[in-house]
């Protein structure tokens, strides 16, 4: 290793072509030693593409990368760990049948093949683990592991590996605040033994919390490299995005209905291991207002989203919308509009075309059917008002979908979920994996609906977006409310408390 | 926003032009195929442009060729439609065989009672006996498959087998369904009033090659522009989907696997009524496996499997011909059919949709 240099690793005019997009436009920037550099972007920004370079899955088409002073050529991820390069993905890659410590050793030549050095790497794994302060136990399997220390091993994997510069990606996206703060305790950690970090993500709070120095992409290039102490979040998200973004809580006025449209009554459902996800929970929708499920996932959000879309049998307890009961898959367009979690597996079908998308819970009902033969016409028609309506950029509506753009996408699917003002709308962590003028266009949509007089559910596991949408908050823990407040005046230590299940007391103006 | 990559050729397009763009695949894999075979003939020391010149005569050099060739195409694009639709909904039925036979055994059955009612209304029942056998036979693994989860491909592979016993048992004495007095397992002969007519006088083309085109155009036609195609393509790219959608898919799949039998049975049916007009014993050959190869050819598109059933066909029918010229054997039909598939399945691994695709990336481990 080159002992002068203090700059761990240097990318120089890195450009990377793929059919019809430049992904990376001419990157240069370099991480120094015992730095933790953010990787600030939207996504499409080129994020993703340059770490995958990074990380040899793709080649650049043009540009260099220096690690340690020299110059190098990672032609696979194999190069790249050898090159003390690691990288936690945002979907962690764990083989959930096998244990931690297997996990951890998976990919490691062992000293003695064909047999593992299980014992020798166990010790070094409980090392590691009273090193950092971390609760793992080396022969718990992976589908026991809650979601905070899946991380923590794919941490321990690279650091098992004698990784020196560790690439994060967006990996705080499945914490809770608390969680949050420990992770960057720990990355600040990593970074005073003297290893380097790209964390990437596309929250400003993130990258002033724990980043050294914040590089922005944009289309593919780099806006600047700055220091996020001497730079304002405003000044962020606009090199982020290009002009000024709107996201806070936005005014609204006050709604006179009491008119309940969503009624939970002590309803238990489990998820899909036949776990209790849901137990004995009660709650209650107003025409006209907002209430937002906050919670890290996993605490049933997504179970009681799919109990009122009749996805998922309720064990007991009763789902009534306008009256109502739910049992199976409500059909009826105006009485409920569902955003679901997951937009590309569930949401939409990825290999029809964006009409085809438009109609699939209607493709059965006059005017786009007859006597069971699609009507061409009406079908694109329809697709064609709504594509102008809800402003979808799409080629031509009969493209597939998953040519589209993440926000585009879900647009199609907002199109097709409110085009019919249904009395109640329940989106599930709708902004995920979205750019922030999607966001931004998608969180307006929510408070119009509101302001329509619809009942709207809104789950996210983002904090400060449910503080930013909600009129009214609830706090989810286990399948259990942990308390209710009024998003106005909420507390958010109060809910931070009360998302690691701490019970509060009931707000007394909600 | 960011921009959508267009792949040339696969966008928006439907029936015939999307026929003809997708038939690049195959068609790069059939030419491939004929390559690669021409070395295995040349290895026999014969010169490959004279054994396929022999093929091409035998297949298509006269009315008779051309009647032989239509007369192995039928069962072949038969039995892929019961691959085909399957494949459009997701479902992998490797069980064609188990289904041709049984499919074959209904309708003799009906084909060699007397009925006291017309001619085409007893030769229509056999037909309809010859879909609903099939159905039959696959309604175990279809259940299985709908409401247990259990692996279809497993089941309907197995029952094959069974089959095939089963159909031999049956064809035994003292089955009611034996000839008396057979030196080989066979049925008695079907009755005239059940046998498909014969389309071309002095040959033994039959009306099951047009059922199978015919059959060919509705299924494109149902895939396409019904909402029972639409169900069923929904139900095959994203179960997920489709369920959000309001869609019952278990019973959707159950639906359709019943249809995927029918076809197969069809096939069978098709057989004894055109064709052999007796039930014989292992009379199926490769008809269920060649059904398979013909569906992941063209991607299980109706019309492309009339097109490429066709094909092989005259690959049968050629091959006969190019035995006497030649000396290479027949079964290089089969062998340039499985070259053929293997070729397209590399050829499109990662190019395209389906189930090549989302692996592909997953092992290379990228994001979108």
């Amino acid at each position: 290793m080159n002992q002068s240099a203090d700059i761990a690793l240097r990318i120089e005019g890195i450009t990377k072509r793929f059919p019809g997009v430049l992904a990376n436009n001419d990157i240069t920037f370099e991480v120094r030693v015992g730095e933790v550099h953010g990787l600030l972007g939207e996504n499409g920004a080129g994020k993703t593409t340059l770490m995958n370079i990074l990380y040899g899955f793709h080649q650049p088409d043009s540009g260099k990368i220096y690690i340690g002073g020299r110059e190098v050529r990672i032609t696979s991820s194999r190069v790249a760990v050898d090159l003390g390069i690691g990288m936690v993905h945002q979907h962690f890659r764990l083989a959930d049948n096998l244990t931690a410590l297997e996990n951890v050793i998976l990919g490691i030549p062992p000293k003695r093949p064909p047999l593992l050095d299980l014992e020798s790497s166990r010790a070094r794994f409980e090392g590691l683990t009273n090193e950092y302060g971390l609760d793992l136990r080396p022969s718990t399997p992976i589908w026991q592991l809650p979601v905070g220390d899946r991380q923590w091993l794919e941490i321990l994997k690279l650091l098992f590996r004698d990784a020196h510069v560790l690439i994060l990606d967006e990996p705080t996206s499945v914490l809770a605040p608390s969680q949050i703060e420990q992770l960057f305790k720990t990355i600040r950690r990593l970074a005073d033994d003297g290893r380097s970090i790209i964390f990437i993500s596309h929250k400003l709070r993130e990258m002033k919390e724990v980043a050294d120095r914040v590089t922005v992409l944009r289309d593919g290039q780099v806006v600047a490299t700055v220091d996020p102490r001497q730079t304002s979040p405003t000044q962020l998200a606009h090199m982020m995005v290009g002009r000024e973004v709107f996201l806070d809580r936005r005014p609204r006025p006050p709604s006179e209905s009491r008119r309940a449209v969503l009624v939970v009554d002590s309803l238990s459902c489990q998820d899909d291991r036949g776990i209790p996800a849901l137990r004995d929970l009660s709650l209650t929708v107003h025409a006209g207002e907002i209430v937002g499920v906050a919670g890290v996932a996993g605490n049933g959000q997504r179970e009681l989203a799919e109990c009122i879309a009749g996805l998922r049998r309720p064990v007991s307890g009763t789902i009534r919308i306008s009256e109502e009961f739910i049992a199976g898959v409500t059909r009826d367009p105006s009485l409920l509009g569902y955003i679901p979690e997951d937009r590309r597996k569930t949401g939409l079908v990825a290999d029809f075309t964006v009409e085809e998308n438009l109609i699939i819970k209607t493709f059965d009902q006059s005017p786009f059917s007859r006597r069971g033969v699609l009507q061409r016409h009406a079908i694109s028609d329809r697709a064609n008002t709504l594509i102008q309506e809800y402003d979808i950029k799409t080629p031509h509506p009969a493209t597939p979908i998953r040519h589209l753009s993440g926000g585009n996408q879900q647009r199609v699917v907002v199109a097709r979920e409110l085009n019919a003002e249904p009395a109640l709308l329940v989106a599930s962590q709708p902004t995920r994996g979205l750019d922030v003028a999607s966001v931004e266009a998608l969180q307006g949509m929510l408070l119009e609906e509101r302001n329509r007089g619809a009942a709207v559910l809104f789950i996210s596991t983002e904090l400060s977006e449910v503080l930013a949408v909600s009129d009214r908050i609830l706090v989810f823990y286990r399948g259990e409310i942990m308390g209710e407040l009024m998003a106005e005046t909420a507390d958010v230590n109060l809910i931070g408390e009360m998302m690691l299940g701490h019970r509060g007391h009931k707000d007394p103006a909600a | 926003m960011r921009a959508y990559v267009n792949e040339r050729g696969r966008i928006g397009l439907s029936g015939l032009r999307e026929l003809v763009l997708s038939g690049t695949g195959p068609i790069l894999g059939v030419g491939l195929a004929l390559v690669v075979s021409a070395g295995l003939i040349l290895a026999r020391g014969v010169n490959p442009l004279v054994a396929y010149a022999a093929m091409l005569e035998g297949a298509f050099g006269s009315v008779a060729a051309l009647a032989n060739t239509g007369v192995r195409a039928a069962p072949i694009i038969l039995s892929g439609f019961a691959v085909g639709l399957g494949y459009k909904a997701g479902l992998w039925n490797i069980g064609g065989t188990g289904q041709i036979y049984l499919g074959a055994t209904t309708a003799t059955i009906v084909g060699i009672i007397p009925l006291p009612v017309p001619a085409w209304i007893h030769l229509l029942i056999a037909v309809m006996a010859g879909f609903v056998g099939g159905a039959l036979w696959m309604f175990v693994p279809a259940y299985l498959c709908a409401y247990r989860g259990v692996n279809l491909v497993c089941t309907t592979l197995m029952l094959d087998y069974v089959a095939g016993f089963f159909v031999s048992w049956l064809l035994h004495e003292p089955s009611p369904l034996a000839e008396k007095g057979a030196t080989f397992p066979m049925s008695p002969l079907i009755l005239p009033s059940a046998r498909l007519p014969i389309l071309m006088e002095g040959t033994s083309l039959h009306a099951g090659f047009v059922l199978a085109v015919v059959l060919g155009v509705v299924l494109h036609f149902v895939l396409h522009s019904t909402t029972f195609g639409f169900r069923t393509r929904m139900v095959g790219k994203s179960p997920e989907a489709a369920r959000y959608a309001g869609i019952d898919v278990v019973r959707w799949i159950l639906l359709v696997l019943l249809i995927c039998g029918g076809l197969a049975g069809l096939a069978g049916a098709g057989e004894v009524l055109g064709l052999k007009l007796r039930l014989f014993d292992y009379f199926e050959g490769f008809v269920g496996f060649e059904g398979l190869a013909l569906a992941i050819l063209v991607e299980g598109n109706p019309l492309g499997m009339i097109l490429a059933g066709i094909f092989f066909g005259s690959l049968k029918a050629g091959a006969g011909k190019m035995q006497i010229v030649t000396g290479i054997g027949t079964p290089m039909a089969l062998v340039i059919e499985a070259l053929a598939v293997l070729f397209v399945v590399a050829i499109g691994f990662g190019q395209r949709g389906g189930v090549a695709q989302p692996a592909r990336k997953k092992m290379r481990g990228e994001k979108r």
